[in-house]
């Protein structure tokens, strides 16, 4: 279904699935296995298109803009199988802005001169993520972390932001990669890029205030990364649906195109409505949320439903292909390895619906 | 549920609750089965009092003239304080058409009644030989000086029984090729001579379906909406309407209560697999309202739904048969009563919901057709 758009909003669109024509299945294919799994070139050009700093106020040099804007761009990232990190820059730079002085990084984050991404996990499963293990102590600018953080998308980043628990509850902290106790390890995912654990031993930091009392900078970035991972899985199912629609049109067997066959068809449906499903859920959340006040039991929702069905999706578009579609060759595998990569990051479905019962008050 | 409420629309909210407190009776809360006329009409009336009974009509027809906003506010205040299902082929299905499609004359004539609640709509589509394949349809209306005469047989009738009047699909070219090109939408005053209705038992133990049969009626040819055999754009226009009318939040988030209220009644909420399957329903239900938004808010700038209807239709329908299977699952040993469980937390009707959810994926075209035409019309799949 078509969103009502503005036209600048259109505009954004379009300018996105105009980045993306020179992203796609190749070059992805292409970072596998690199030392730095995305061109930096690229994420400069992000950064001069405005999209790192969308969601920075206006107060702060930054566009101003709201969720859908950065759904929009998202969309198109992950339509693309775009392997530079932009929405965890664009969140980043969100979360930088919040405080009544905005952090020294934040210009440099918002040309994608420099890379800051979160880091908010530390198991695989059941993260509170507004109790970390990782410990802040200290005063005002000097502070000293101590912890390991889990699945860190740390390829080419200069700096992380650390979420740890302080004397008075969770607290962003800003930590250099530079920093003295600061150690990475990285592996290898299946789709070519790194994941890394960041282990901190007493690491200098700088505290990341929040600009509400209310809700902490923690609590914030951690549901932009929801909202964020929700729209970019959203572009990988949009995108390999259509390739795989594409391919139900022209390949023929029996001396009929496959997609005239009902099973087939309705099984394009199924995936076609959970495609459509997440967008209306992700555009009616960007449309009536602010981006540092979302309500976290929605990007719970989200997150969880785009995770599971980025997943079937893909998969449902393999078996839409036949043998074609399980060879490394043929795109379509990049997609469900892609939708693998982002269903994980900050709790899959099952993580993510136990916190929904939780925030939505299911069992009260 | 997705969104927090603006001042306005708290403050609206507000004013729903607390008048639906005040003013719905207790007797007609939380019902599974549409209750008769008798008991249902005098709610419809206190409504149209209210000005609220039509919130998604335009103020020139008497509608309330609501935001998107303030709909789905109405929608979920109902589900809360577990409002009946009202008769909606009026309100949801043939008051659209009529707005979209028939003459001044002809709006006048029957938009007032609708929202007064002084006529009751039924809609004549189906056919024993032509349900999942309608254009096969064979009740005839032949045109003769200044009137029609209908001799024919309808099925699957909603509340053919206590209505006042029915539109309906009628073959008016027996020889037209393809088939729809020869049906016309025609307007049929149940009162007339030669009507016969006959209520039929579901499995759900209820009434709510009749057959009806037409013995050389006589319809004045005024009651023709559109033109002659230009019937079959109406009626897709309508099942547009009724295929997101049906999809209203309102009855997955009763469901939803149901089963959360019988599930601290057997003691599985404590159950962290049944959390879980809770959750992801709650969390559907959420994308349900996501969607039937995102779709009135198309409709609004469209008129009448696209395809795009068959979309939400497919996952209302199946959710509310999820929910029902769910409300099976934590009623445990008490699923298969008859009627309203008794529970520390009220009453729970859950075979009663279960089994009438049977109903929704098959009415207003079949889950099975609903695909087909997304894979046809939507996603532009070969023949």
């Amino acid at each position: 279904m078509d969103l009502h758009l503005t036209s600048e909003q259109t505009l954004l669109r379009d300018s996105a699935a105009k980045f993306i024509g020179a992203a796609g299945a190749k070059v992805a294919r292409g970072f596998r296995g690199q030392e730095l799994s995305f061109a930096p070139a690229r994420l400069r050009e992000a950064g001069e298109l405005g999209w790192l700093g969308m969601l920075v106020p206006d107060s702060a040099n930054g566009l101003g803009l709201g969720l859908t804007e950065l759904a929009l761009v998202l969309e198109q990232a992950g339509r693309g199988l775009v392997c530079e990190p932009i929405g965890l820059a664009a969140i980043s730079a969100a979360a930088l802005a919040q405080a009544r002085a905005p952090h020294p990084m934040l210009e440099r984050v918002t040309t994608g001169a420099v890379l800051v991404v979160p880091a908010l996990q530390e198991g695989a499963f059941g993260d509170d993520p507004l109790a970390p293990r990782t410990q802040v102590a200290g005063e005002g600018g000097a502070l000293r972390v101590t912890g390991t953080k889990a699945f860190v998308c740390a390829d080419g980043a200069d700096g992380f932001l650390v979420s740890a628990s302080g004397r008075d509850g969770p607290e962003l902290c800003y930590v250099a990669r530079s920093a003295s106790g600061c150690t990475l390890a990285a592996t290898q995912t299946v789709d070519g890029r790194r994941l890394s654990t960041l282990s901190l031993k007493d690491a200098p930091a700088d505290p990341v205030p929040s600009r509400q009392s209310s809700r902490s900078a923690v609590d914030a970035l951690h549901n932009l990364a929801l909202f964020a991972l929700s729209a970019e899985l959203l572009g990988v199912m949009e995108k390999a649906q259509e390739i795989t629609f594409d391919y139900l049109r022209i390949r023929k067997q029996f001396g009929k195109p496959i997609g005239s066959f009902q099973a087939l068809q309705h099984k394009a449906v199924d995936i076609y409505i959970k495609t459509e499903a997440l967008r209306s859920l992700v555009f009616q959340i960007a449309a009536n949320n602010d981006p540092y006040r979302i309500n976290p039991a929605l990007t719970a929702a989200a997150k969880a439903k785009a995770s599971e069905d980025a997943l079937t999706v893909t998969q449902a578009c393999i078996q839409l292909h036949g043998g074609i579609g399980f060879t490394d060759e043929h795109e379509i595998g990049l997609y469900l390895k892609r939708a693998m990569l982002l269903s994980s990051l900050f709790g899959n479905a099952a993580a993510q619906r136990r916190r929904y019962v939780a925030l939505a008050g299911l069992t009260a | 549920m997705f969104r927090r409420d603006t001042p306005a629309e708290a403050e609206f909210r507000m004013e729903v609750r607390t008048w639906l407190e005040a003013n719905l009776p207790a007797a007609l809360r939380g019902r599974t089965t549409r209750p008769p006329p008798s008991e249902l009409m005098p709610w419809y009336h206190t409504l149209s009092r209210k000005g609220w009974i039509a919130p998604h009509w335009p103020r020139q027809y008497g509608g309330m003239g609501a935001t998107l906003n303030e709909q789905i506010v109405m929608t979920e205040e109902l589900a809360r304080v577990g409002a009946p299902h009202l008769p909606v082929q009026g309100l949801n299905h043939i008051g659209p058409i009529l707005m979209e499609f028939a003459s001044d004359a002809q709006k006048a004539q029957h938009l007032p009644p609708i929202v007064e609640g002084s006529v009751i709509w039924c809609q004549g589509y189906s056919e024993p030989g032509a349900g999942s394949d309608l254009a096969s349809l064979s009740t005839r209306a032949t045109l003769e000086g200044d009137h029609f005469v209908i001799k024919g047989h309808k099925i699957w009738t909603t509340w053919a029984h206590h209505s006042d009047w029915m539109f309906a699909l009628v073959r008016t070219d027996p020889q037209a090729q393809p088939r729809h090109a020869g049906i016309s939408f025609l307007l049929i005053d149940m009162h007339s001579p030669g009507i016969t209705v006959r209520p039929i038992k579901t499995i759900a133990g209820d009434d709510e379906f009749s057959e009806v049969f037409f013995d050389d009626v006589i319809v004045p040819a005024g009651n023709l909406i559109g033109k002659l055999h230009d019937g079959w754009r109406i009626a897709n226009a309508l099942l547009g309407h009724e295929r997101l009318g049906t999809s209203n939040p309102q009855f997955a988030l009763m469901a939803l209560e149901r089963i959360r209220t019988m599930a601290r009644a057997s003691g599985i909420m404590a159950d962290p697999a049944f959390q879980d399957r809770l959750a992801a329903a709650a969390i559907n239900v959420t994308v349900l309202t996501a969607l039937f938004s995102h779709a009135v808010e198309l409709t609004n700038s469209a008129q009448s739904p696209g395809p795009e209807s068959s979309i939400i239709k497919i996952f209302a329908s199946e959710l509310l048969q999820a929910l029902g299977e769910l409300a099976v699952e934590a009623a445990g040993g008490h699923a298969p009563a008859d009627g309203p469980i008794a529970t520390d937390f009220g009453e729970v009707d859950v075979a009663t919901a279960f089994l009438q959810a049977r109903r929704v994926t098959i009415y207003g075209g079949s889950s099975e057709i609903q695909r087909n035409v997304v894979a046809r019309r939507v996603l532009n799949l070969p023949n």
